[in-house]
């Protein structure tokens, strides 16, 4: 990290300066105004969520003996220690850690990958450990690859204009990609892109640079598919293996632009899961009566298509009160955002935002067709105690952003 | 359910008020001094400063070695980090509007707009018509006797992919007693259809359905259902007439009638009157719509509409007569534990008509089976046993499929075309030497008394069934043929005779009927016309047909018939069927008798002959005595047909009462011997029991038939010449 940029400034405490200012006399204890230190409508919208989120879940993981309501309850009351814990943590104590953050990055990533300690489970990617449960680091890693993202982006004050820096800074953040990928884990790994993504654009970095990524992203993606042509081998069996892309990768994305070549692997649970959707209608079919799921037509159903048990058996109406809750719980991340003083904060609270954003789109996309298939939780509602305890994190962590702003925007605010 | 929301929002709004609370109070009690909050500017990290919840005495951070310095900038002046990017907050908040209103609007289309499409979708996922098999009609005999009924037995049923999981197929293997490598097949066998249940097992234990019933996590993708099987309540009685059912084949699949819905699940009809009249036996299937997972395991069932059973089947067939005539042909042919060889002959028939309808009221052959050998567990053993030579082939319904030389039963009608072209009269007669060469070939013919009957006019020649009286009529047929004076074509014997049915199918309801064979000129080249010596037709042929001999094939079923028209003067078609009764008890199809054919005979011969039928049954020393012991008077001929190194086959047939003919019963034992020892008592057995059943004053009692085991032991030849 010795190459980075020295800092040119840095923000004054407006605390401090308050303070002195306040003719208060030393050893009185200032009181801030309790209003100010918790964003109660962030609070709200977050508690809507989660309730309505674990409504669903229950309403999902009923009559299914692989799933425990109570583990997901569990994952709710871990979260809440940890939010809380977050919240008072001053956020700004991790800013200068970089190094350590990229090292506990790539550490936790590839923490499946020790023998004795790292397990497979569902398609054989090996995304998880045991340590007396089991658990996917790769979840918790997304916290880190916001801290990372944002502590990195931070140092260069909102101006990444030098296009050495630029690529350098590109490419530290590929790297907890480039981890996730070795389990391989494209789904997560694309969550971390969303936040790096996000954290780049709000970061500072040059409108043109930004293009360009693009441009060179399109161009590596239609490369991948084009390299993977060429270096294919044929199997005993006569059935074609690609080195790059996994096969299932590959049928995702051909199930996506074509969802009628495949009804019974990829393309059957796109078709089911409209099914579930659609006919849930505007009212839905009432809690507990999604056929498509309780019947097990749908697969995977409390986890990666708990959307389409919500949609089901609310409707439309239901679906439309989870965006909205989801869309408040947007808006306001933007306003604490915006109030955030120093530009890590900021970056900490744009990239959860991108990364809720994304799992937003891609697991609802992928629901209704509009989005490949990969296998990331719905924030909130999946069932999963790892992805709850990683929300509960980052809401605690923009509950610090929002708490440690300075009096004076708080004033102002 | 809505205390579950309750208690979700009761949950959710405690755990905000505590957290609050948590905060609130950690915030009061943070007192952060002056003196104490370090100067950021003078920090060589970013960002961090000043927390609400930090509580630090100035004396602690002294000793931390922090250093407070206040800041000169203007409060004013700070700035927030946002301020420059509002374009791309905007673009932020764009991008995350546009997401949500892009999903929000594919939703509408999908749940709104699309709703009727996919809730019909995930109806068809839920709801499937599942088709139960309906049990069949039962079959009875003309008095009710069951013959053919219904038991429930539970069949393992497994899908296709069980082959892929071989716990499963080892554990049903332990369970069903059969052996892996045959369970393997029967799951391989897709006979039914790629997607048919495959059934393991056909009629197993309820002990052993229990168990898989219990433990049926261990048994995935193996179903139980209750079947109907056939069973015979008297074994192999009357089993050519029932004939059996089959488990559903492709070719079954593909020649069934059109209207006839056959699953895989079912049981078909493929031999007897189960196939005849299949379509009355096989009942309506049960419909239900069920409500079904994935997996396809059922939920619940939606709606129901039963399965009714077939309609019953009623035949012409007297159980009682038929016992007696199974029982006389099995203790004739095989009375040592159906062996065939341990009595007379290796294979025969009975055959009762009722001559005024064409009713069959017996229809007996052997070897014969057991049905039940062809419901449930199938047994390999018996099938290979029953395909071997040696066991004389016991699922051929010799009374229709049968073809025997007809000897001199043939007599009776060749008389009769005698008399019709005046080649013999009430008044002509010839002298029987025992040897005839009337052709001047050299090659002698003998009549089956070889010391010669003297001279006898065509009574005689009927009563004692003298060949030579034939040889001499036959030969009349060949010179006025077109080797002879030729005003009459070389067919006209054949023409003739074929007016009683022979060489044609008598249309009995059953499968598989013979035609038999009645030689012609065209035939004979045909059939030798590799062969050309042989190919000739001869005067030779006239003589060995008019004794029934030579090339002359007949089906017992075929003889009973015409004789029945000799008894009547018509041939009514032969059926089996009487009447079918749908489940409600209504009969709803009563076979009407129809007239199959009606001989050109002149009264005056037919009387003729029958007189002499009845004489021969009479005077015969052999016969005579075992009618009227029964008290009926019967007129009939008997039959020994002559094959080289081998053993005579004897028949006889007989029609009464003379007067008003009621039955006509045939007989005949391949390989029996002579047919007044071996036939005639079998016929007049049965014929008592006829009698006695219409009178009322039967005293038989049915039991159980044993099916033929397929053996055989060497059949002596009995070289001790033909005696009519």
């Amino acid at each position: 990290m010795a190459e980075l940029p020295q800092i040119h400034s840095v923000h004054k405490s407006q605390r401090a300066l308050d303070s002195r200012g306040s003719h208060r006399s030393p050893g009185r204890p200032e009181r801030p105004p309790l209003v100010a230190l918790v964003n109660w409508p962030f609070l709200l919208v977050v508690a809507l969520v989660v309730s309505y989120g674990l409504l669903v879940c229950w309403s999902a993981v009923q009559g299914d003996a692989d799933y425990s309501f109570n583990r997901q309850l569990a994952g709710v009351g871990a979260g809440l220690v940890i939010m809380t814990v977050l919240w008072r943590f001053d956020y700004r104590r991790l800013a200068n850690m970089t190094t350590a953050l990229l090292v506990i990055n790539v550490v936790l990533i590839l923490l499946p990958h020790v023998p004795g300690l790292g397990t497979t489970a569902g398609m054989g990617a090996r995304s998880w450990i045991k340590i007396g449960m089991q658990v996917q680091p790769g979840e918790f890693a997304k916290v880190t690859v916001v801290l990372f993202a944002a502590s990195l982006l931070a140092r260069y004050q909102g101006t990444l204009d030098d296009w050495r820096e630029y690529c350098k800074v590109l490419g530290l953040l590929l790297v907890p990609f480039a981890c996730i990928m070795t389990q391989p884990d494209l789904g997560t790994g694309l969550v971390y892109m969303a936040i790096s993504a996000v954290v780049l654009v709000m970061g500072g970095a040059k409108a043109r640079y930004l293009l360009l990524t693009v441009v060179a992203g399109v161009a590596a993606i239609a490369a991948v598919f084009a390299v993977d042509e060429l270096l294919k081998y044929q199997l005993d069996d006569g059935t074609w293996e690609y080195r790059l892309l996994k096969n299932y990768q590959r049928g995702r994305l051909l199930v996506f632009l074509n969802p009628e070549a495949d009804l019974s692997g990829d393309g059957y649970n796109l078709a089911q899961a409209k099914i579930a959707i659609g006919s849930g209608g505007l009212f839905g079919k009432g809690l507990l009566n999604a056929t498509q799921s309780t019947h097990g037509f749908l697969p995977e159903a409390p986890t990666d298509f708990i959307f389409c048990v919500l949609a089901e058996e609310l409707g439309f109406m239901g679906v439309v009160l989870l965006i909205a809750l989801y869309a408040a719980l947007i808006a306001i991340c933007l306003s604490i955002a915006r109030a955030a003083d120093d530009l890590f904060g900021m970056l900490i609270v744009m990239g959860v935002v991108g990364m809720w954003l994304f799992q937003i789109l891609e697991n609802i996309g992928m629901d209704v067709g509009l989005m490949p298939i990969t296998g990331i939780p719905l924030p909130f509602v999946s069932y999963g105690s790892s992805f709850m305890v990683v929300n509960f994190a980052l809401i605690g962590l923009i509950g610090s952003v929002w708490s440690h702003r300075s009096i004076q925007g708080r004033k102002a605010a | 359910m809505l205390l579950a929301i309750i208690v979700a929002v009761l949950a959710a709004v405690i755990a905000i008020v505590v957290i609050a609370a948590a905060l609130a109070v950690k915030a009061n009690r943070s007192t952060p001094s002056v003196g104490a909050t370090k100067g950021v500017s003078q920090l060589d990290t970013v960002g961090v400063g000043t927390s609400p919840f930090e509580r630090r005495t100035s004396a602690r951070a002294a000793r931390d070695g922090e250093v407070t310095v206040g800041s000169s900038e203007d409060p004013a002046a700070a700035k927030k980090p946002s301020d420059g990017l509002g374009t791309r907050f905007a673009a932020v908040g764009a991008l995350a509007a546009g997401i949500f209103a892009v999903l929000a609007s594919k939703l509408w289309t999908m749940q709104i707009l699309g709703n009727s499409e996919y809730a019909n979708a995930a109806e068809q996922n839920l709801y499937t018509t599942v088709k139960t098999p309906a049990p069949r009609g039962c079959i009875y005999d003309a008095n009710g006797v069951p013959l053919a009924v219904n038991r429930p037995a539970q069949a393992v049923l497994a899908d296709p992919e069980v082959a892929d999981n071989r716990d499963v197929v080892r554990r049903l293997s332990t369970v069903l007693g059969v052996p892996v490598n045959v369970l393997f097949q029967r799951i391989k066998d897709a006979s039914g259809g790629a997607q048919s249940l495959r059934v393991l097992g056909q009629d197993v234990r309820l002990r052993d359905v229990a168990f898989i019933a219990e433990h049926a996590d261990a048994f995935p993708g193996v179903t139980v259902e209750e079947r109907s099987l056939r069973e015979y309540p008297y074994g192999a009685l009357a089993a050519h007439v029932l004939g059996y059912t089959s488990n559903v084949t492709p070719e079954i699949m593909e020649n069934k009638t059109e209207g006839r819905e056959i699953l895989s699940i079912d049981t078909v009809g493929t031999a007897g009157v189960e196939a005849t009249y299949d379509s009355y036996l096989a009942g309506e299937h049960g419909e239900s719509k069920v409500m079904v997972d994935a997996n396809g395991r059922r939920i619940s069932v939606m709606s129901n509409i039963d399965d009714s059973k077939g309609s019953d089947v009623y035949l012409t067939i007297d159980a009682r007569a038929q016992y007696v005539a199974d029982r006389a042909l099995a203790d004739l042919i095989a009375p040592r534990e159906g062996v065939i060889g341990t009595g007379k002959g290796c294979k025969g028939a009975v055959v009762a008509l009722d001559v005024t309808d064409g009713s069959v009221v017996v229809m007996s052959s052997f070897p014969t089976f057991d049905p039940t050998n062809f419901t449930g567990a199938f047994s390999q053993d018996l099938m290979d046993k029953y395909n071997s030579e040696e066991a004389y082939a016991p699922l051929n319904n010799n009374v229709v499929s049968g073809q025997f030389m007809a000897a001199s039963t043939f007599k009776a009608f060749t008389s009769l075309a005698g008399l019709e072209y005046g080649f013999a009269s009430e008044s002509s007669s010839w002298n029987c030497t025992g040897e005839w060469d009337g052709f001047d070939t050299g090659v002698v013919q003998k009549c089956w008394n070889h010391a010669g009957h003297g001279t006898l006019d065509l009574y005689g020649g009927i009563v004692n069934s003298c060949d030579t009286v034939f040889y001499e009529i036959g030969k009349a047929f060949y010179d006025h043929g077109p080797e002879g004076s030729g005003d009459l074509p070389d067919t006209a014997l054949q023409e003739y005779i074929e007016q009683f049915g022979f060489g044609e199918r008598t249309g009995v309801d059953l499968g598989g009927e013979a035609v038999g064979l009645i030689p012609t000129p065209a035939w004979k080249a045909e059939h030798w016309r590799n062969v050309p010596s042989e190919a000739v037709w001869r005067g030779g042929d006239y003589t060995n047909m008019i004794i029934g001999q030579g090339d002359v094939l007949v089906t017992p079923l075929q003889i009973a018939c015409a004789y029945a028209g000799v008894a009547t003067g018509t041939i009514m078609r032969p059926h089996l069927l009487k009447e079918v009764r749908n489940s409600a008890g209504e009969t709803v199809v009563t076979f009407e008798p129809e007239v199959s054919r009606t001989p050109q005979v002149t009264e005056a011969h037919l009387t003729y002959v029958r007189n002499a039928l009845h004489d021969m049954v009479r005077e015969s020393h052999s016969v005579a005595p075992l009618f009227e012991e029964a008290g009926i008077d019967a007129a009939g001929k008997s039959g020994t047909g002559e094959k080289q190194d081998q053993n005579d086959t004897a028949w006889f047939v007989a029609y009464a009462p003379f007067d008003d003919p009621k039955y006509v019963v045939a007989c005949v034992v391949e390989q029996g011997g002579g047919g007044s020892d071996t036939a005639a008592p079998v016929v007049a057995e049965v014929m008592a029991e006829l009698m006695a059943d219409a009178a009322g004053t039967s005293t038989v009692t049915i039991e159980r038939v044993a099916g033929s085991p397929g053996e055989s032991v060497e059949i002596a030849v009995d070289s001790g010449g033909r005696e009519d």
